[in-house]
């Protein structure tokens, strides 16, 4: 009876398989960060974004940028420095339903890396096109950009590499050897970023008219298609979970 | 880990647990297909997506359809191949236009102020239920790669017909014939993307009239099968759940 009773009191106690409060808070995080962001953009695109050369452009965009750099990096450090620190030396003796809720910690990353992507790929990159084809551009800093390239690619490659590490650190399923569309998934969406480099020297050196389809923009597409991986990624979870799960399912 | 120790309590909680995995999967699954797909079609066929006056006759025709038809073509490899569920098209073409919906309205529009009636997004709806209806009924990839590549390709312009209608009606303006909606883009310049960068109708097919649309749908149609098969052959890769092994 006391065995019981401590039974009982340990699962009230336990932690809930899927932490959905940390999912909806994540979500809100970005949703209102992004939100603000564009508010920003709205605000200040037009007022002190259109000349690179004047005073409140430095102020109003060049300080964001440099601000962003820093706590990016920061972030990037921190987060993956924490995810790496704290991995599990013992991943395959873990038990069971302790796998499965670290399954379901590895999905709140994945949706938290589904949204970084949306803002990443579609918002801000279609964003871009309308802004670059209706202003002519005298910086390689535009206020576009300052937020496409240099904020919310940085955020889906910190979410995305925070996901994989998770995976990797404490999933017995990702312990074989390094999933490769995992790292397709991550890292080719990540290789957008250097791609910038190719994107601003043709900008500069061909030409500073904005034609989205311009084969100069080709790269982007190109690791864009390595989001795919993503289905890789699904298969191998629900395989996994299928496992822990067939037995009560059957 | 035991093989005998369960990772729930009851079947109840096995069955919450699924469900709450299916909804997910499907979310991420939705929104990241969503990001690939969009920065894919808006960099290789966008022009012709974001204004009216290059939603042509000829080039958006061909390039549209053709450039759309990849990431269903891939994620169909996924969702029936694996999983037989037969929405991977309508479901890659649901998150385009969702993606490119909310950035019209509110950066097409809200940022740089051009009218939704200007910058509203192609459909390409029809031919993606058509590509699942037909991988659905036939189970055969060859089969929706030539049918049903055809069709996405053919049905785009009859697709989109009834929005770019009233926008292809021919005016006079100063002394000069064009359509409403080469008007619009003459009035809402966008200087970041001057008039001689535009590519719309060029070449001869133009002499012939009428038969632009068909005979660009066709060649669009005649592509897309083609893009279809490798399409699908790049989806069945990114499925595999291959491992690098440390040497």
């Amino acid at each position: 009876m006391a065995a019981t009773t401590e039974s009982v009191k340990a699962d009230a106690a336990e932690a809930p398989l899927l932490n959905k409060k940390n999912m909806y808070l994540g979500a809100l995080v970005y949703i209102i960060f992004y939100g603000w962001v564009r508010w920003y953009e709205g605000v200040y695109g037009w007022s002190a974004g259109l000349d690179s050369f004047a005073p409140e452009f430095e102020t109003y965009w060049m300080n964001f940028l440099y601000i962003e750099f820093v706590l990016e990096v920061s972030t990037a450090g921190i987060l993956w420095g924490y995810i790496w620190k704290t991995r599990d030396r013992k991943v395959m003796s873990i038990t069971p339903r302790e796998e499965l809720r670290r399954h379901f910690t590895h999905w709140v990353w994945l949706v938290m890396y589904g949204i970084a992507i949306y803002y990443g790929a579609s918002y801000f990159t279609e964003q871009d096109g309308t802004w670059h084809q209706t202003i002519v551009r005298d910086t390689d800093f535009t206020p576009s950009h300052i937020i496409e390239f240099y904020l919310s690619y940085p955020i889906y490659i910190i979410t995305g590499g925070a996901a994989f590490l998770y995976a990797k650190t404490r999933l017995p399923a990702y312990q074989q050897g390094l999933s490769l569309q995992y790292l397709v998934s991550v890292v080719g969406p990540f290789m957008i970023l250097p791609n910038v480099g190719l994107n601003e020297w043709g900008h500069t050196f061909w030409f500073m008219e904005e034609l989205f389809v311009a084969p100069l923009h080709y790269g982007f597409v190109f690791f864009g298609w390595a989001a795919l991986g993503v289905m890789g990624v699904v298969n191998t979870e629900v395989a996994s979970i299928a496992k822990l799960l067939k037995k009560d399912l059957a | 880990m035991s093989a005998s120790q369960s990772a729930v309590r009851s079947r109840a909680e096995a069955v919450k647990a699924s469900r709450t995995f299916d909804w997910l999967i499907c979310f991420t699954l939705f929104f990241v297909v969503l990001g690939g797909y969009h920065i894919h079609y808006m960099l290789t066929g966008g022009d012709w997506d974001f204004w009216t006056d290059w939603k042509d006759r000829r080039l958006w025709v061909t390039v549209a359809p053709i450039v759309a038809i990849t990431f269903p073509a891939a994620v169909q490899a996924m969702l029936w191949w694996r999983y037989r569920l037969p929405f991977g098209a309508v479901l890659c073409i649901l998150g385009l236009l969702l993606g490119e919906w909310i950035n019209r309205y509110l950066n097409f529009w809200g940022w740089t102020y051009f009218p939704v009636n200007f910058v509203f997004p192609s459909n390409l709806m029809p031919g993606a239920i058509v590509l699942d209806v037909i991988l659905m009924l036939s189970n055969s990839m060859v089969l929706t790669a030539v049918l049903g590549g055809l069709s996405f390709g053919l049905l785009f312009y009859p697709g989109n017909w009834p929005i770019i209608a009233p926008l292809h009606v021919p005016v006079e303006y100063n002394g000069m014939m064009m359509t409403l909606a080469d008007l619009q883009g003459y009035h809402y310049v966008r200087t970041g993307t001057p008039e001689y960068i535009r590519m719309v109708e060029k070449g001869t097919l133009r002499t012939f009239g009428k038969d632009v649309a068909p005979v660009s749908a066709f060649f669009s149609g005649f592509m897309s099968i083609l893009i279809y098969f490798i399409w699908h052959f790049f989806g069945q890769w990114f499925n595999k759940t291959d491992f690098v092994k440390s040497a």
